[in-house]
C-alpha cells in the first residue's frame, strides 16, 4: 500500500506548486492511474515515489514505511519503473538489460538466468532469440515488453509506469495492454500508472486519479468517474462518448435480465454472449444478427436475456440524461 | 641549394632514430598527464549539480585551442624557465583541450532516459558513471585522445626550440644550416609516428566501443 500525505513540491522558477498538497492511497495489488493534461503533476507524483524527485512537503509510506527516511538506490530496487522512452541501455544485450536490478541485488547467476527467460516468456519475447539481442535490434513494441521484463525482474512488490504504451502505434499499443492486464492478473503488483489517454486510463485502472495543475480533481473507479464526473473539467476529460465507455466496462451479467426466460422461448434466435463480457459485446452481435435482444449464458447455461432497449435505459439511467 | 643524398640516408638512418625515443615521451606524457586532468575535469562539469557550467567550460577551452603552444611557453617562461620540464607543460596544456571537449561532449550526449532508468532501477550515481555513461562515452572520448596524440606529435616539434630535445632538434639543425635533407628526415619520422600513433589508438577505440556502435559504424 502507498500513502501519500499532503505532498507539495514547486520547481526552481514555476509560476505554480507542480503538485499541490496532494493525498492519496494506493490499494496494495490494484491498479491506480494517475490521469490529466500535460504539465497536470502526474509524473511528478510517480517521480516522488521512488524519490527521483524529493517532495517539499508531505511524506510518502510504502507499507507504512516513511520511503524520505530510507537510501534512494535501495528503496528503487524494490520498485519496478517503466518509462516511455524505455530506457534500455544500448550497450547491453536484451538479457543483461533484464538482470540489472538483480545484478544490484547480488542474486546468483544461476536465479537470475532463469528469471529473464521467465520473464522474456511472460512477455510474449522468445528467450533463445532475444536473450543475446541489443536494444537497437528491437521494434518499440518489443522494446517496451523489455522495458517491463525488466521492471518486473526482482519482483518488486510495486511498479511504477510512466506512459509506458504512448510511443508505440495504436495497434501495437492496445495489445501491449492487454498483455499487461494478463500479466497483472498474476503477479499482482501495486501499480501507479500515469496517462494522458482516459480510454487507456479506463481501460486498465482499478483506481482513477483525476489531476489538474498539481491538485486531486476527482478520484474513483472508473464506473464512478464515467458515471459521476464531479465537475466540467472531468467531463471534458472524459469527452463525449461516455456512453460507450461505459458499455465497454459494465458485464452483461450487470444488466441483464433475468426474470425473463430462457432457452427455448421464441427469444432465442441463438446470439448468444457470455455473462462477463461487456455489453459492448452484445451490441456487436445484434448489430451483426440484426436482432435486438441477444441470450446471455454463464456456464453454459442461459442466465438471463439483454435487450437493446435494456441497454439504452441502464445507460441513460446511469449517465443522467443530457447534460 | 642541392639535395644531398648522402646526407639525407645518414640523417634517417644514424642522425634521427636517436631522437624517437625523446619524441615518444614529449608526446605519451604530456598526453597521459592531459587525460588525467581532462577525464576527471569532464566528469565533473557533466554532474547533475554543475551541468549549467559545462557550455562556459567548454567555451573556455575552445578558446584555449586558439593559443600556440610557443605562446603558452612564453606566457610561463619567467615562472618556469626553458627545457624540457617547460615543454612537457606547455605539451600538456595543448592536450588537454581536445580531451576535455570530446570527454564533455560525450558524456552529455548520453540519452536522459537511459541515465533516467538506470538511476531508477537503483543504481547510485557511481555506477551510472562507471557502468553507463563511461561505457557510451568511450568512443568519443577515444576520438578525443587521437586527436591530441596526432596534435602532440607534431607540436611536440617546437620543444627543441626551448630545449626540450625531441625530433624537433634535427629539423631545426636542418633549418639553422639550410640543410633540408634533414629537415625532411625529421619530418618523415614524425609523420610515421603520427600515423603509427593514429593506427594504434583506432584499434583500442575499436575496442572500447560498445557493439551497438559498432554495429551503426559498420552498417
Amino acid at each position: 500500500m502507498i500513502q501519500l500525505e499532503h505532498i507539495s513540491k514547486r520547481f526552481p522558477d514555476a509560476a505554480r506548486p507542480a503538485v499541490d498538497r496532494l493525498s492519496l492511497t494506493v490499494e496494495k495489488g490494484k491498479i491506480c492511474v494517475f490521469v490529466g493534461p500535460s504539465g497536470c503533476g502526474k509524473t511528478t507524483i510517480l517521480r516522488m515515489i521512488n524519490r527521483l524527485v524529493e517532495p517539499d512537503e508531505g511524506t510518502i509510506f510504502i507499507d507504512g514505511k516513511n520511503i524520505l527516511q530510507m537510501n534512494p538506490p535501495l528503496l528503487r530496487r524494490t520498485i519496478g519503473y517503466v518509462i516511455q522512452q524505455v530506457g534500455l541501455l544500448p550497450h547491453r544485450t536484451i538479457g543483461q538489460n533484464i538482470s540489472l536490478v538483480p545484478e544490484l541485488l547480488g542474486w546468483p547467476r544461476e536465479k537470475t538466468a532463469r528469471k529473464v527467460r521467465e520473464l522474456l516468456e511472460m512477455t510474449g519475447l522468445a528467450p533463445e532469440e532475444f536473450e543475446n539481442k541489443y536494444p537497437y535490434q528491437l521494434s518499440g513494441g518489443q522494446a517496451q515488453r523489455v522495458g517491463v521484463a525488466r521492471a518486473l525482474a526482482a519482483d518488486p512488490p510495486i511498479m511504477l509506469m510512466d506512459e509506458p504504451f504512448a510511443a508505440v502505434d495504436p495497434i501495437i499499443r492496445m495489445h501491449l495492454q492487454d498483455e499487461f492486464l494478463r500479466v497483472q492478473q498474476h503477479v499482482r503488483k501495486t501499480i501507479c500508472f500515469v496517462t494522458h489517454d482516459i480510454s487507456e486510463a479506463v481501460k486498465i485502472g482499478d483506481y482513477l486519479v483525476i489531476l489538474n495543475q498539481g491538485r486531486l480533481v476527482q478520484s474513483g473507479t472508473p464506473i464512478e468517474i464515467l458515471t459521476h464526473p464531479s465537475n466540467d473539467f472531468v467531463s471534458r476529460l472524459i469527452g463525449d462518448d461516455r456512453g460507450s465507455k461505459i458499455l465497454d466496462l459494465v458485464r452483461c451479467e450487470a444488466i441483464m435480465d433475468s426474470q425473463a426466460p430462457v432457452t427455448d422461448s421464441p427469444k432465442d434466435n441463438g446470439a448468444r454472449v457470455q455473462a462477463v463480457w461487456p455489453v459492448k459485446a452484445a451490441l456487436e452481435l445484434m448489430m451483426k444478427n440484426n436482432t435486438d435482444e441477444v441470450l446471455v449464458c454463464r456456464d453454459g447455461e442461459a442466465a438471463g436475456t439483454l435487450s437493446w432497449d435494456g441497454i439504452k435505459a441502464h445507460i441513460h439511467r446511469i449517465s443522467g440524461g443530457t447534460r | 641549394m642541392n639535395f644531398d643524398m648522402a646526407l639525407f640516408v645518414e640523417a634517417m638512418i644514424h642522425r634521427s632514430p636517436g631522437y624517437i625515443t625523446e619524441h615518444l615521451q614529449l608526446t605519451l606524457i604530456p598526453l597521459f598527464l592531459a587525460v588525467s586532468i581532462a577525464l576527471p575535469a569532464a566528469v565533473i562539469v557533466t554532474r547533475p549539480g554543475y551541468r549549467r557550467y559545462a557550455a562556459h567550460v567548454m567555451t573556455f577551452f575552445n578558446a584555449g585551442q586558439t593559443i600556440p603552444p610557443l605562446a603558452v611557453i612564453a606566457v610561463f617562461f619567467p615562472f618556469l624557465g626553458l627545457g624540457y620540464g617547460p615543454a612537457l607543460f606547455a605539451l600538456t596544456i595543448y592536450a588537454l583541450l581536445p580531451i576535455a571537449r570530446s570527454s564533455i561532449a560525450a558524456i552529455s550526449s548520453v540519452p536522459g532516459d537511459v541515465r533516467d532508468a538506470a538511476l531508477g532501477m537503483g543504481m547510485t550515481p557511481g555506477d551510472v558513471l562507471l557502468r553507463v555513461e563511461l561505457p557510451l562515452s568511450l568512443p568519443t572520448i577515444m576520438a578525443g585522445i587521437k586527436t591530441a596524440a596526432v596534435l602532440t606529435v607534431s607540436t611536440a616539434v617546437l620543444a627543441a626550440l626551448v630545449g626540450g630535445k625531441g625530433m624537433g632538434a634535427v629539423i631545426f639543425a636542418g633549418i639553422n644550416f639550410f640543410r633540408p635533407e634533414l629537415v625532411l628526415a625529421g619530418t618523415i619520422y614524425i609523420g610515421l609516428l603520427s600515423i603509427i600513433l593514429e593506427r594504434l589508438l583506432t584499434v583500442v577505440e575499436w575496442f572500447l566501443t560498445p557493439p551497438h556502435m559498432k554495429a551503426a559504424r559498420i552498417g
